[in-house]
Formats: structure tokens, C-alpha cells, sequence
């Protein structure tokens, strides 16, 4: 492992750690850990799905939210290495996608077009449950070495800590309203997206970016800034001025 | 799991036709009873929606449902009190499932005095809402303490989805079987949601039920209504989807 990936490493989980403080919101937490997987193991998007409760599977954050990525996302929910990954508790991982039509004739060329090649699903363990999954995308057909692996599976250690927030898990139901409680969050953040979307004819990417930006600007949650966009008590369309005045700000 | 919900949605079904034209929340409340090892169930749906209305107005108590004298009392002290799981199920956004309340009686203490004396040792809350649109509660309480087992917490979700379906079709009259809006990886739902509120300057919950007025009277899935609408091929006007 290089120097360089040890000092990123570091970076990693000293701002991860920064985040699970009192005012932790867990959308945050997953947003922010994909995009520093993406940085740190060297692939080309990031995702986490969690367990719905109810035998089903639901994207709860991605390191953009682009829509091939999104739908991507999205997909696996149904097939691929990450419902594999999440049904056996395994590392999942495929290192070309286009020789894998048999073993996911749905996930497989949807993926490809999306212009992804190679996958890695890694379970997010909690004692004998799996409550989700991390998955590595690479736009490159690419076999992913044991390093990244081990490093992806402290990522997805870190991803269950988060989701259970700083609680001490003296009790199960802890996990059945901590995920639920991401879901509705991620519910409401979708919302937000749109009206950002509509008010500012933006695309949902540039909404979730709009949101995070704005979020981290004024020192805001994620979700309680989404909810706040969903409900009207915040303008959207003030959120928008401030975004084209930060980027001419900025140029 | 699939199973588990094709059996409850079965069960739903019978349970209606035999005892006529009852709401789906009181029928949910009535199959948890049964299917779940709690005392009693009760529901409060908010009433501060309206179809044809702009901004909801603040949040009111609507019609309360409960299987037992206790549920109902438990219904009215939260909202007497103003605090307890049915609340903070809303604050946190999950269910909130208290196994021993009197174990946890700092964490409400107007509530939990009075729960204990209603003869509630446990209770366990399961919000209905779709994001920011809350549509009420689902409160389930046992005389006994202990935990809900894994697989009754997920059939309480699967009621829960069902109540909140069903008090959506309430409010809507469109009774279907497309669960999409509820249970779809894909968020294009919520994301087209968003979009039609701006749209049409409504709240989340009228901007829902356009959509789904939209793909009832064109006989297509919420879903793809979703879709168009986020691939802005659709839009919605004032008038659009009544």
C-alpha cells in the first residue's frame, strides 16, 4: 500500500469520525463515505443499498447521483453482485460485467450500458445480520486486489456503525428504526431533488449537489435541510440565487 | 417475504369482504391483533389533508381507530400529553418499539405514567407517511413486556404499508393495487412528487395524489407517469389529474 493511499486512509476515517458526533445525520455520513470510497479505492463510483425490512433492498446513497449511477443503484436492488452479496453475507465481484450475461441477464447489460465494467459488493455485517452493502463500480474491466477489498470491508464496517449512529445496540429494535428512519430520509431527500429540479431547471444531480452544497454551507443536516425543502419552509428558489452567486463567486 | 405480503394482502382482503365496508386502517388494526403478539392495535390518521386544497393546514387529529378501550386511551393521551412513540416516530422518521416502558420512563414523562396506568407495558409505533407527507400512526401495545420478534416487526411494516396505502386511497378515492409509490427502488416517485409541487405551488401530499389521479385516469403505472414527469415530458398544470 502506497504512502500516499495510507495518508488518504487516515483522512478517511478521521473525517468520517468528525461526522459521527451529536449532530450526525446518517445521509450525510453515507454520502460522504461513498465519495471517499470512490477517492480512496481507486474505483469509479460508489454506492449503499440497506435492507428495507421487508425482504427488499433499497439505494440509500451514491457518490454521485447521476442518473446512469442511480439506475445502476437501483438495478441491483433485484440482481446482481449486490443482492448476491446481501443473500450469502459474501464479497461479491465481478471483474468484466460484459462476460457475466448468464449469471445476471438483467444487472449485467444494464450496468454495461451504463457504462460500467467491473463491480465489487461488500455486506455490511451487524452480528449474523446483513443489513446492506457497499458496491465498487469501475468504468474499466479490472480484478480487484485483496487490498482494496480489506480496505472496502473497513468502509463497510464503518457504513453499519454509522447507521446505527453512536447508540450502543443494547437492543435489536435499534436497527429496525435506525434503517427505516435512513429510508424515510432518503424518501424525503428524493422530494427535495425534485423541487430543486423544477424550481431551478436542474438536473437531479445537480439538485442533490445543490442540497449537499448548501447543507454544508450554512452548517445544515441533510435531512433536515430536504425536509425543509419539501415542506416550503425553505425557498427553493433563494437556494438556487445563492447557488449561481457561490459559482460566480467562485469563477 | 414476498410471500408474507401476498399472505397479509389475502388476509386484508377476506377480512373485508366479511365484514363489509370497513376502512382498511381499522381492518390493519384489527389483522396486527391477530397476527402480531400484541394486546391491541389503534391508528390516528391526520386529517390535514385535502385533494383539492393548496397548503394543508396544521396538522389536526383525525378519525382514531383502536381494537380496545386501551389502545384508545393510548391514541388520546399522546396527542393530551403531546409527547410519546406516535411523535417521536414522526421526529425520527422510523418506527419507534419500546419493549419495556417501564424500563424507559425518563424518554417520555408525561406519557409513560399514564401508558402504565392504561395497561400498556410495551408499545411499539410504526409511522404512516410517504416522506414529508405524514398520514398518521400506527400504535400497537402489549400488556406484558417484551420485544416484537424479527418477523413480526416486518409483518407490522407490511400492515404499515398497507394503512398508509389505505389512507391514501381514502383521501383519493383511487383504489389500485400499485404499490410503486410506496415500495419502488426507483425514485422517480418521490422525485416527480417534488417536481409537480413547484409546479402546481402545492403541497408534497396534493402533488402525490395528482400523480396518482394522472395514472388512474390514463390507466397507466404510477411509475411511468413518474418517469415522464421526471423526464419533463410531462408537466402538470392546475387543472391536470383531478
Amino acid at each position: 500500500m502506497s504512502t500516499g493511499r495510507d495518508q488518504r486512509l487516515a483522512d478517511t476515517f478521521v473525517s468520517l469520525a468528525d461526522t459521527l458526533v451529536a449532530d450526525f445525520d446518517v445521509l450525510d455520513f453515507l454520502g460522504l463515505l461513498t465519495e471517499r470510497a470512490v477517492e480512496l479505492l481507486e474505483v469509479d463510483a460508489a454506492g449503499v443499498i440497506l435492507s428495507d425490512q421487508r425482504g427488499g433492498w433499497r439505494p440509500a446513497a451514491g457518490s454521485s447521483e447521476h442518473a446512469e449511477l442511480v439506475e445502476v443503484l437501483a438495478a441491483q436492488t433485484r440482481e446482481g453482485p449486490c443482492l448476491d452479496c446481501v443473500r450469502t453475507g459474501e464479497v461479491v465481484a465481478s471483474a468484466d460485467l460484459v462476460a457475466e450475461q448468464d449469471r445476471w441477464p438483467l444487472f449485467a447489460p444494464a450496468a454495461v450500458e451504463a457504462g460500467f465494467r467491473a463491480a465489487c459488493a461488500l455486506p455490511m455485517r451487524l452480528r449474523d445480520d446483513i443489513i446492506g452493502a457497499l458496491t465498487l463500480l469501475h468504468v474499466e474491466p479490472i480484478t480487484i486486489d485483496d487490498s482494496t477489498v480489506a480496505l472496502g470491508r473497513a468502509l463497510a464496517d464503518i457504513a453499519t456503525i454509522g447507521i446505527l449512529q453512536q447508540r450502543a445496540v443494547r437492543r435489536e429494535e435499534v436497527v429496525s428504526e435506525q434503517l427505516q428512519a435512513a429510508l424515510h430520509h432518503r424518501t424525503v431527500v428524493e422530494q427535495a431533488k425534485g423541487v430543486l429540479a423544477e424550481v431551478g431547471g436542474l438536473d437531479m444531480n445537480q439538485s442533490y449537489v445543490l442540497l449537499r452544497d448548501y447543507a454544508r454551507a450554512h452548517q445544515l443536516r441533510l435531512s433536515d435541510l430536504a425536509r425543509d425543502v419539501a415542506t416550503g419552509a425553505v425557498d427553493a428558489a433563494d437556494m438556487v440565487a445563492w447557488d449561481a452567486d457561490a459559482r460566480t463567486a467562485g469563477s | 417475504m414476498h410471500n408474507r405480503r401476498a399472505r397479509l394482502r389475502e388476509l386484508l382482503v377476506a377480512d373485508r369482504a366479511a365484514g363489509g365496508a370497513v376502512s382498511t386502517v381499522a381492518l390493519v388494526c384489527a389483522r396486527c391483533v391477530v397476527e402480531l403478539s400484541v394486546t391491541g392495535a389503534g391508528a390516528t390518521v391526520l386529517s390535514e389533508h385535502h385533494v383539492d386544497g393548496d397548503r394543508a393546514a396544521p396538522a389536526n387529529r383525525g378519525l382514531v381507530h383502536a381494537t380496545d378501550p386501551v389502545s384508545a386511551g393510548l391514541e388520546d393521551l399522546q396527542l393530551t400529553v403531546g409527547e410519546g412513540p406516535c411523535l417521536d416516530s414522526f421526529e425520527s422518521g422510523g418506527p419507534v418499539l419500546v419493549a419495556d416502558l417501564a424500563a424507559d420512563g425518563a424518554r417520555w414523562p408525561a406519557f409513560t405514567p399514564g401508558a402504565l396506568a392504561l395497561g400498556a407495558a410495551a408499545v411499539f409505533s410504526f409511522p404512516l407517511q410517504f416522506g414529508v407527507v405524514r398520514l398518521g400512526s400506527l400504535d400497537l401495545y402489549r400488556d406484558v413486556p417484551g420485544p416484537l420478534t424479527r418477523t413480526e416487526v416486518t409483518d407490522a411494516l407490511i400492515l404499515s404499508d398497507m394503512a398508509t396505502q389505505g389512507v391514501v386511497e381514502d383521501l383519493d378515492g383511487h383504489a389500485t393495487a400499485d404499490l410503486s409509490w410506496l415500495l419502488d427502488p426507483h425514485v422517480e416517485v418521490h422525485q416527480a412528487a417534488g417536481m409537480v409541487q413547484a409546479q402546481l405551488g402545492v403541497s408534497t401530499d396534493v402533488a402525490l395524489m395528482r400523480l396518482r389521479g394522472h395514472a388512474f385516469t390514463h390507466d397507466l403505472p404510477l411509475a411511468e407517469v413518474a418517469r415522464r414527469v421526471v423526464a419533463r415530458t410531462l408537466r402538470f398544470a392546475r387543472d391536470e389529474g383531478r
